[in-house]
């Protein structure tokens, strides 16, 4: 019984990660690139044109440093990340803490010093509104 | 507390503690506001390594612990299921977070799950659950020798760790991560170098060694230092060591206790059904034994009531140490049951027990030898007086376990008043 459970999930496993992985490679290049391009917008984030060229002072930044008002400057850009917090994986804290501030180096050495994944760059770029106006 | 009780509460214990360790995790974690999928990985991601540290912390093999729990066997069955369990839910977490990257953008999910996208912290999440893949296959293989079986047993352990240190990694120094880790290298380090490399064993020494029937030896060790508080019906795993012409295969093994004696000299017999109980046949005096335990809680109350004893083969020796060691307190009947062959077949100690049982008003002796099939188990317990009465304990192979439990129930016995001692320790 047991023997057969192990041998169904683990084979049934690895049917989805081919099926994701061959979804993957065999969408259509143009629906992939729609369906990243889509969900901030559609979700409603500031990733306009209009906006993406707009700077920021780090003053302002600073303004915006709760939960439900979360700015971070991170790599020379302004990223409102009020959205993003409920999802992000660590402690809530060690987030917060970070709202309202220059955030590069956290971003680059997050946790014990690895930098975030190559995802979490492109989910970055999501939340972008602005360019970090230099002093 | 009666003992019946407090037996009862005991077996709950590990369920339990498995139960709070995933509460506590899955808590710590509960998403609040998130998206379906990632809500489901998060939760199926925490259960599952709550599971695996308690499946891990239900692995250590320590007398007083054992106890505390239920006993050595029940403790080892939680271990395998909260082990599958968490397998399970594991399998869940990376997919469940995919199919949140599918809902968000279908080409997410696999970005989600591909390894080149991720850095060192997933891929050790990967490392782990593929470990965790390769040990359970290996677990699950019915024809892997016992010792390729246990090296690939401990690819679960690293498996475990793996995957713990990707959680610390991914989430920061947080104490309850770090309560869970130091729990699984404390439960992975006790049972390596206490209980596998045998640092908390007792030494022995094998003193004597006598052919008991065909295929088994009866051997007697003296303590070379404290004794083991030994009682009849318990079970001490022994690892044989090398002597002058002898070379032990050094694997802790289960052997039924079959004599104590005041001075802490046991007695256990060896019957050849592996390669290694094979080569303990050859076992020569002088062989130093390292022995852990005592387990098992068989023979337990055998003072309260009228007994019924059946032993099959082997299954003699529990018996045998407590006719040994004590003459019965309630009118007691032992059937014992063996397969008879030209050689002699698996009857064990037949010139004592007759002795011990000319001896000792209170003991009823059946022999019952059969050449092929099952034994007339309903003739025989037909032949016992006020069977319903009785407190029924059996030892033998599991078919004759089978055999006997519906006959006695048809007859009156109830489930609470049958014991039995089984070994399942893969």
């Amino acid at each position: 019984m047991t023997r057969r459970l192990f041998i169904l999930a683990t084979l049934s496993f690895w049917l989805a990660v081919v099926g994701f992985a061959a979804s993957h490679w065999w969408l259509p290049a143009s629906v992939a690139e729609t369906a990243l391009a889509t969900p901030a917008s559609a979700a409603g984030a500031p990733t306009t044109a209009a906006t993406a060229d707009a700077s920021r002072s780090l003053a302002e930044v600073g303004r915006h440093r709760e939960a439900d008002d979360c700015w971070m400057a991170i790599n020379g850009e302004v990223y409102d990340l009020s959205r993003y917090l409920p999802e992000h994986p660590s402690d809530p804290e060690v987030i917060l803490a970070w709202c309202g501030r220059e955030a590069s180096q956290a971003y680059q050495t997050k946790g014990r010093g690895r930098p975030h994944s190559a995802r979490a760059d492109r989910l970055l770029a999501e939340y972008r509104i602005a360019r970090l106006q230099q002093p | 507390m009666t003992g019946a009780r407090l037996a009862t509460a005991r077996r709950a214990l590990a369920p339990l503690a498995a139960l709070s360790i995933t509460v506590a995790g899955v808590g710590w974690a509960f998403p609040d506001g998130l998206t379906p999928w990632r809500s489901v990985g998060i939760v199926s991601g925490w259960a599952g390594t709550g599971l695996l540290v308690a499946s891990l912390l239900l692995m250590v093999r320590e007398a007083r612990l054992a106890r505390l729990l239920g006993g050595l066997e029940l403790s080892y069955r939680w271990h395998h299921r909260c082990g599958l369990l968490a397998y399970l839910l594991l399998l869940c977490h990376p997919l469940a977070l995919a199919l949140d990257g599918w809902a968000e953008a279908p080409p997410l999910a696999w970005q989600t799950l591909d390894p080149r996208a991720q850095s060192w912290p997933l891929w050790l999440g990967w490392g782990g659950l593929l470990l965790l893949m390769l040990g359970l296959t290996t677990t699950f293989a019915m024809q892997l020798p016992y010792r390729r079986w246990r090296s690939f047993h401990f690819v679960l352990g690293a498996g475990v760790v793996l995957g713990l240190t990707h959680v610390y990694v991914l989430l920061g120094n947080d104490r309850l991560l770090l309560t869970l880790l130091l729990l699984a290298m404390a439960a992975l380090g006790w049972r390596l170098l206490a209980s596998d490399l045998g640092l908390a064993a007792h030494p022995y020494r094998v003193t004597q060694v006598e052919a008991r029937a065909t295929g088994m030896i009866e051997a007697a060790l003296a303590p070379c230092a404290a004794a083991l508080a030994v009682s009849p019906g318990q079970f001490v795993l022994a690892a044989f060591g090398d002597g002058v012409h002898y070379r032990g295969c050094g694997e802790y093994h289960p052997f039924t206790v079959s004599g104590i004696d005041d001075q802490g000299r046991l007695r256990v017999s060896v019957k050849a059904l592996g390669p290694c109980s094979r080569r303990i046949q050859t076992i020569e005096p002088g062989v130093l034994v390292h022995l852990e335990g005592p387990f098992g809680s068989f023979l337990d109350e055998v003072h309260a009531a009228p007994q019924l004893w059946v032993a099959g083969g082997i299954g003699i020796t529990p018996f045998i140490a407590a006719l040994r060691a004590n003459r019965c307190r309630q009118p007691t009947t032992l059937i014992y049951l063996y397969r008879r062959d030209r050689h002699g077949g698996d009857a064990a100690f037949l010139d004592e027990l007759r002795l011990l049982a000319s001896q000792d008003r209170q003991l009823e002796l059946v022999i019952d030898a059969s050449d092929e099939g099952p034994p007339a188990v309903d003739r025989l317990l037909d032949e016992v007086s006020r069977l319903a009465e009785r407190q029924v304990q059996m030892c033998g192979p599991a078919a004759l376990l089978a055999a006997l439990t519906p006959a006695l129930r048809r007859r009156g016995v109830a489930d609470g008043a049958i014991h039995f001692e089984s070994f399942d320790f893969r």
